[in-house]
């Protein structure tokens, strides 16, 4: 062997040994099931959090933008005094539960994770970093290049190391499930494989017979913000069944419901794909914003189905709820669209632009009537009740009245550009990139607007006046 | 959604598929479809399970059932 040779063989050594050493964290297999155990909203202790005033956040999708518009109305939250059962305090610290998508994910969790902490590093730590940079920077990196060929680990492992080392501190659920008070902090990402929300709950990873706990809450956030082709999805695996785990009874009794209820039965099938352990042993997860890019999708079906341990149907069916306020954070832009105005067919990117976001549009925005035609039906419920004991108290006193059907108020707030007064800067606001890079001026606006937009909103004032 | 109160001569636990949804006594509001009733605590109760179907109540007809204290 020559001897010049030697330090090509010892490369090459070093760079399959990197390559042999290069992979991704994976989610542990639970030993047992504890349904009283894990990241559940139901494990939370309230503390001065009370039930009968319940507030839900739900953040966008929409990279740094989203994150400062919703880190905006946390801010805001956190300055707004209210007097609830007799007592004064922040109205922020009445928030029970925070439903994230992709950008506004960072915000969410950092805020879960940190508290209070969050007004003080949460601008330096990520709204005002260059993290698109960072990441191009680690790219090009020659370790990072020999670990990028391992079969083990990918772009999106990369993405998720940064976040957990430069953001995150290294913390996973288990610092949510020790410190067990609200929000509930509910991170969801894209099931690639069903085209279905997936919620980084315990609940969630019980079908996958996994340990939600050791998992870190950065790579949650990942998955989240995976945004196709740029980035790689996120690998799950799906364990076997752990000792206790039995088939609920909902399980049992949806699977008949095809023609009754719809949405109650695929979400059956959706459970049986889960615990098909032969055939789906692995889930990749995407962008939570492709299935539901305002994160307001887990919050009407937590309003809806009885079905999920610990969620808000629960609570209002145990007649706890008082006044439920779901405050939606949506950093959606509309950018002008000039295509109209030439007579040539618009190019292949522009093409492929549209169909991904169209349908996403759509989806959003009747997700968010969704949650107004929900409270409308309630708030129609209630009177239709009260109504009808009042005219047969008034013209048939003999007859039984019918049941009473507790009285609960329900504000739905939305924060977005559209409701910025001013055309001029409406039009800048909604012309705002997707990206993880922002110059520092304009992340402090969207803080500013963030904030100003939930204290201009008239269902904000109509809930602050109920709150003094 | 459908409406539901079930029935009993003191106030229990509303258990619909074993999950806790309020009191006897009191409507609940369930989506359409198929679910087990039962109640909590369930010693002196019969039956001790019902399985029923929900689909077309108001709040002002809601489907009322009951069980009885053996």
């Amino acid at each position: 062997m020559q001897r010049r040779s030697v330090p090509l063989i010892a490369a090459i050594l070093l760079g399959l040994f990197i390559i042999g050493c290069a992979h991704a964290p994976i989610n542990a297999p639970l030993s047992r099931y504890q349904p009283n155990a894990g990241y559940r909203f139901a494990n939370l202790t309230p503390g001065d959090n009370t039930d009968s005033l319940f507030v839900v956040l739900t953040f966008s999708g929409g990279g740094t933008r989203a994150a400062s518009l919703s880190y905006g109305v946390l801010k805001a939250l956190s300055e707004t005094t209210i007097t609830w059962q007799g007592k004064t305090k922040r109205l922020l610290d009445e928030v029970d539960l925070i439903s994230t998508i992709s950008g506004g994910s960072f915000t969410g969790a950092y805020y879960a994770l940190f508290g209070d902490w969050t007004f003080d590093e949460f601008e330096s730590r990520f709204l005002k970093r260059d993290i698109e940079g960072e990441l191009t920077g680690e790219l090009w990196n020659p370790v990072t290049l020999i670990r990028l060929a391992s079969p083990s680990f990918d772009r999106i492992d990369l993405a998720a190391e940064l976040y957990d080392r430069t953001i995150f501190e290294d913390k996973t659920y288990e610092a949510l499930v020790s410190r067990p008070r609200r929000p509930f902090l509910v991170i969801s990402a894209t099931n690639m494989s069903l085209g279905e929300r997936f919620d980084f709950t315990q609940d969630r990873f019980d079908q996958l017979g996994s340990d939600l706990s050791s998992y870190p809450v950065a790579r949650a956030v990942a998955a989240s913000s995976a945004f196709p082709i740029l980035l790689s999805p996120i690998t799950l695996e799906n364990h076997p069944s752990p000792p206790g785990y039995e088939q609920p009874d909902w399980v049992k009794n949806a699977l008949g419901d095809y023609n009754l209820n719809r949405r109650r039965y695929l979400q059956d099938k959706e459970w049986m794909v889960y615990h098909d352990k032969t055939d789906h042993p692995y889930v990749h997860l995407l962008d939570g914003g492709l299935a539901d890019n305002i994160g307001l999708r887990y919050v009407t079906d937590s309003i809806r189905d009885a079905d999920r341990p610990g969620g808000i149907r629960q609570l209002i069916n145990q007649v706890k709820i008082d006044t439920l306020v779901v405050i939606i954070v949506n950093a959606r832009t509309e950018p002008s669209e000039p295509i109209d105005k030439k007579a040539r067919a618009p190019g292949v990117a522009r093409v492929a632009m549209k169909t991904a976001t169209v349908t996403m549009d759509n989806y959003s925005f009747e997700t968010i009537e969704l949650i107004k035609d929900i409270a409308v039906a309630r708030e129609q419920a209630q009177r239709s009740v009260r109504d009808c004991r009042q005219l047969l108290a008034e013209r048939c006193p003999a007859a039984a009245p019918p049941p009473e059907l507790k009285e609960m108020k329900f504000y739905v707030i939305e924060v977005n550009f559209e409701n910025i007064a001013d055309p001029k800067e409406r039009e800048e606001f909604l012309s705002l990139p997707t990206s993880f890079k922002l110059d520092p001026a304009v992340v402090d606006r969207l803080i500013q607007k963030g904030g100003d937009l939930l204290r201009q909103s008239p269902e904000f004032k109509d809930l602050l006046k109920e709150l003094h | 959604m459908e409406y539901l109160i079930v029935h009993f001569p003191e106030t229990r636990r509303v258990l619909i598929d074993g999950g806790d949804q309020g009191r006897t006594g009191d409507t609940i509001e369930l989506e359409a479809g198929t679910y087990t009733v039962s109640l909590s605590p369930s010693d002196d109760i019969k039956p001790k399970k019902r399985r029923i179907m929900l689909s077309r109540t108001s709040p002002i007809m809601p489907k009322e059932i009951t069980f009885a204290k053996t």
